[in-house]
């Protein structure tokens, strides 16, 4: 079941923590079935796997956050039976978890202290804590005022809180569940340097992510969850990254290069920003014409988002103009855009785009209500049909009637269902932000493969993304934004990971 | 009650799985018929139809000002004012009867009630304060405000006895009325492009506002739509008892807010039916009915009520951490 190392290559022969035979039940559905894996004092073990693979629960299970149901935890020798997360904290371990929590109303230098407060006599010294808190943002090169509050700060910055607050006191094992989702290149940059500075202290450290680059970079050991069982424990250097892709989703990936280009250069454009203005972006001119992919990139903070969000109608705009199909328009509300054949995939799917506790037909079908129903009365038929008509093409698992809550699809089958939500609604204008984030591998591929066939089909598609694969995938140009404004255009020839990460300022990502 | 718990037990796996589909609120309903049996072994009279018509005359006010409150919650949004915007509609209505006869009376509650129903939906959907801070502010205004125009004592209302004529197998009017707003509430939840983004918004009201949702607009309504039960429940008060005071409909938003979360409808919003308050409704009314029946004084019927609504809350939210994630 699973390949267990014989000694780990760096540091001490008993590894600090070792767990064996994990396994963990959610009601009747057994996530983990038996999880074997040591972490060694002074090494780093990535941990991979598709969403769904049980991940997230494993670190959570010896951050003491869940219990599980059978099998050893061993510490420094000593099983230990971690019941609750202080049991865990005080074994040295710590978990910055992939969802922010922290405490938005209080302070950057109260949010790194939280916890263990600083106290005398039942008093909290401040001085202490903002000591304390300096230099744990000094350790990471973070330039944040400790008297700001945290709600007012980016989400790369709270992030690089969260870790800060872990990284005070003496962790003997850290856990990082996808850390670099939200931050900068620079910042990730740092986090990599802290994590070698604990490395050399002797700190076991365990690292979630599912960028392969990052894995190569700084693992010493790669350890990959399929299906909630252990299916590659290896030494990277012994491992290709096919061979660590396949181990995750089970079966080879074709790299899928069903290339789609798009040489129409004579197409009047369906879309044409000028001079688009707003908070987080300035003076943004960008087209989309039919059948055109545009991929726009930028990392995290140079206000991609934002201004894919102002084209529909939903974020602020300050100034530009807007043309869709010729006509001019000033979108004062989504109605408004979407009336006009525009679609919309906003970044952060839970909080932005699922109607959580209703149906997936339902979620279909939102945008299409006024135009399924019959004065004014819709039935869940109507739903069910729209629902139906889109379940092959874009290869929903689910029940084909689509009666589930949406919340118990996995990402990427709520993702295709977002993007069926405008396919019904018939619009032809789809800009899409991060449209594969927290989607796993095979879906990924899924849903790149239905924006070329959309593109093939006369649709004009803005992909608006701080994941260089979305663009270098699908896009037939690309534009790259750097700190709210467009500092290169590039043709669907020069589009790689190499240039875009350069153009956006970041150094090399890759190798 | 442990019967309750396994039953909401089985009601969340059933939402969950989606394949059984066992109705929401089965739990409700298997409760209901405990009460049922456990009240038809105690009073002989229970059973009888004069009495089930008693049972809903008993609940037409508060389940009329339900429905409006079902509509509301499900969309996210709460209100508190209905007990005293109630009595302030009677009493404006009463002065009005006095001053111009019944039929401009009645035009007069009606914009009585839409107004307080308009300035509820003004400071949540345009100003922007918070719904349970809105109406608790307003339930004080038109309580304060009913108390200061009418005085201490009551206010009579003449020649205006409609709620309690019985023109068809024995059914009051106010019980019919109360009927027939809960099936057009029911189906306007159930089968309507309105229903489904009261349903959007309380689900996600900005991944509702994506999908091309006007959610201030469609909220504004549903504060109307308070407002305009409120207009009703005044009418209907008014001529039960033939008068109003200051102190009439005290307390009613507690009785509102229990049925409808007993309902199943939660206080997150997403979900609720019309159906599920009709339940939460019987579940007290009938509870109050046979305590009465049984000779039980109407003060422990409070007690009951109260004790009802948390271990509704209780069991749901036991339900959601043992089954959801």
């Amino acid at each position: 079941m699973s390949m267990m190392p014989q000694t780990p290559e760096n540091g001490t022969d008993v590894p600090f923590l070792s767990v064996r035979g994990i396994t963990k039940s959610f009601g009747p559905i057994e996530v983990l079935h038996g999880v074997d894996l040591d972490l060694a004092a002074g090494t780093v073990t990535a941990l991979l796997g598709e969403n769904g693979a049980g991940k997230s629960t494993f670190v959570r299970i010896i951050a003491g956050d869940h219990t599980h149901d059978s099998g050893q935890i061993i510490i420094d020798r000593q099983p230990l039976a971690i019941r609750s997360v202080t049991q865990a904290r005080d074994a040295g371990i710590r978990l910055i978890a992939q969802e922010l929590a922290d405490a938005p109303t209080l302070t950057v230098a109260e949010n790194i202290s939280l916890g263990e407060l600083p106290a005398r006599f039942g008093l909290v010294s401040r001085g202490e804590m903002k000591r304390r808190a300096r230099q744990a943002l000094e350790d990471l090169g973070a330039d944040i005022p400790l008297d700001a509050r945290v709600s007012s700060l980016r989400l790369g910055e709270r992030q690089i809180i969260e870790i800060a607050r872990a990284s005070i006191g003496a962790a003997r094992c850290m856990i990082f569940d996808e850390p670099t989702a939200a931050l900068s290149d620079a910042e990730t940059r740092r986090l990599f340097d802290l994590i070698a500075r604990m490395k050399a202290k002797g700190t076991a450290i365990l690292y979630i992510t599912h960028r392969l680059d990052e894995v190569f970079e700084i693992a010493d050991r790669v350890c990959v969850l399929r299906d909630g069982r252990v299916s590659l424990n290896a030494d990277p250097a012994t491992v290709t990254q096919p061979e660590v892709v396949t181990a995750m989703v089970g079966h080879a990936v074709e790299s899928n290069r069903d290339a789609y280009r798009y040489d129409r250069a004579d197409e009047k454009p369906m879309l044409a920003a000028r001079g688009f203005s707003g908070r987080g972006f300035s003076d943004v001119d960008l087209t989309v014409a039919a059948g055109e992919i545009v991929g726009l990139y930028g990392k995290i903070g140079s206000g991609v988002p934002e201004f894919a969000a102002s084209l529909f109608g939903a974020g602020n705009r300050q100034g530009g103009t807007l043309e869709i199909n010729g006509k001019t328009e000033n979108f004062r509300h989504p109605a408004e855009a979407i009336a006009a054949g525009v679609g919309f995939l906003p970044a952060e799917r839970k909080s932005e785009g699922l109607l959580g506790p209703r149906s997936s037909a339902e979620n279909l079908a939102a945008p299409s209500w006024g135009r399924l129903s019959r004065i004014g009365a819709i039935f869940r038929n109507d739903e069910t049909r729209a629902f139906s008509r889109w379940h092959d093409p874009l290869k929903i698992r689910s029940s084909r009637d689509g009666g589930e809550m949406i919340t118990t699809l996995s990402g990427g089958n709520q993702q295709k269902v977002l993007i069926g939500r405008w396919l019904e609604s018939g619009a032809k204008l789809l800009l899409l932000v991060e449209p594969t984030r927290g989607v796993d591998v095979g879906a990924r591929e899924e849903i790149y493969h239905v924006l070329r066939e959309l593109a093939r089909s006369g649709h004009g598609i803005l992909i608006a993304s701080s994941d260089y694969e979305d663009i270098t995938q699908v896009a037939t140009r690309a534009l790259v934004m750097v700190r709210g404004r467009i500092v290169r255009a590039l043709p669907q020839e020069e589009i790689s990971v190499a240039r875009l990460t350069e153009v956006a300022g970041g150094g090399t990502d890759e190798q | 009650m442990n019967n309750k718990t396994a039953a909401a037990v089985l009601k969340g796996d059933a939402r969950k799985s989606g394949r059984v589909r066992v109705p929401e609120s089965a739990a409700l309903l298997f409760f209901l018929a405990l009460e049922i049996v456990f009240f038809t072994f105690n009073s002989p009279y229970f059973l009888t139809w004069p009495n089930w018509v008693n049972i809903f005359t008993a609940m037409s006010i508060t389940g009329i000002l339900a429905a409006g409150g079902t509509i509301l919650l499900i969309g996210g949004q709460f209100d508190l004012s209905v007990g005293s915007g109630m009595a302030f509609v009677a009493l404006m209505f009463a002065l009005a009867a006095q001053a111009f006869g019944i039929a401009p009376a009645v035009f007069v509650a009606l914009l009585t009630g839409l107004g307080i129903g308009c300035l509820n939906g003004f400071l949540v959907t345009v100003v922007g304060v918070n719904a349970l801070i809105t109406t608790l502010g307003t339930l004080a205004i038109f309580r304060g405000l009913t108390l200061s125009i009418g005085g201490a004592s009551s206010v009579r209302v003449n020649g205006f006895d409609w709620a309690i004529m019985r023109p068809l197998f024995d059914i009051p009017l106010s019980a019919a009325l109360f009927v027939v707003i809960a099936v057009i509430v029911g189906c306007l939840l159930a089968f309507s492009v309105f229903g489904r983004t009261i349903y959007a918004i309380g689900a996600n009201d900005t991944a509702a506002r994506l999908v091309g949702i006007r959610t201030r607009t469609t909220l504004f309504i549903a504060f109307l739509g308070s407002g305009l039960c409120m207009a009703l429940t005044g009418l209907v008060s008014a001529s039960q008892l033939g008068s109003t005071s200051g102190t009439t409909g005290m307390g009613l938003e507690l009785a509102v807010v229990t049925a409808i979360i007993l309902g199943g409808t939660t206080l997150k919003g997403g979900v609720g039916s019309m159906f599920g308050t009709v339940i939460g409704l019987l579940i007290v009314g009938v509870l109050n009915n046979g305590m009465t029946l049984m000779n039980i004084n109407s003060t422990w019927q409070q007690v009951a009520a109260g004790a009802l609504l948390i271990m509704a809350v209780s069991f749901d939210q036991l339900r959601q951490r043992f089954l959801g994630r």
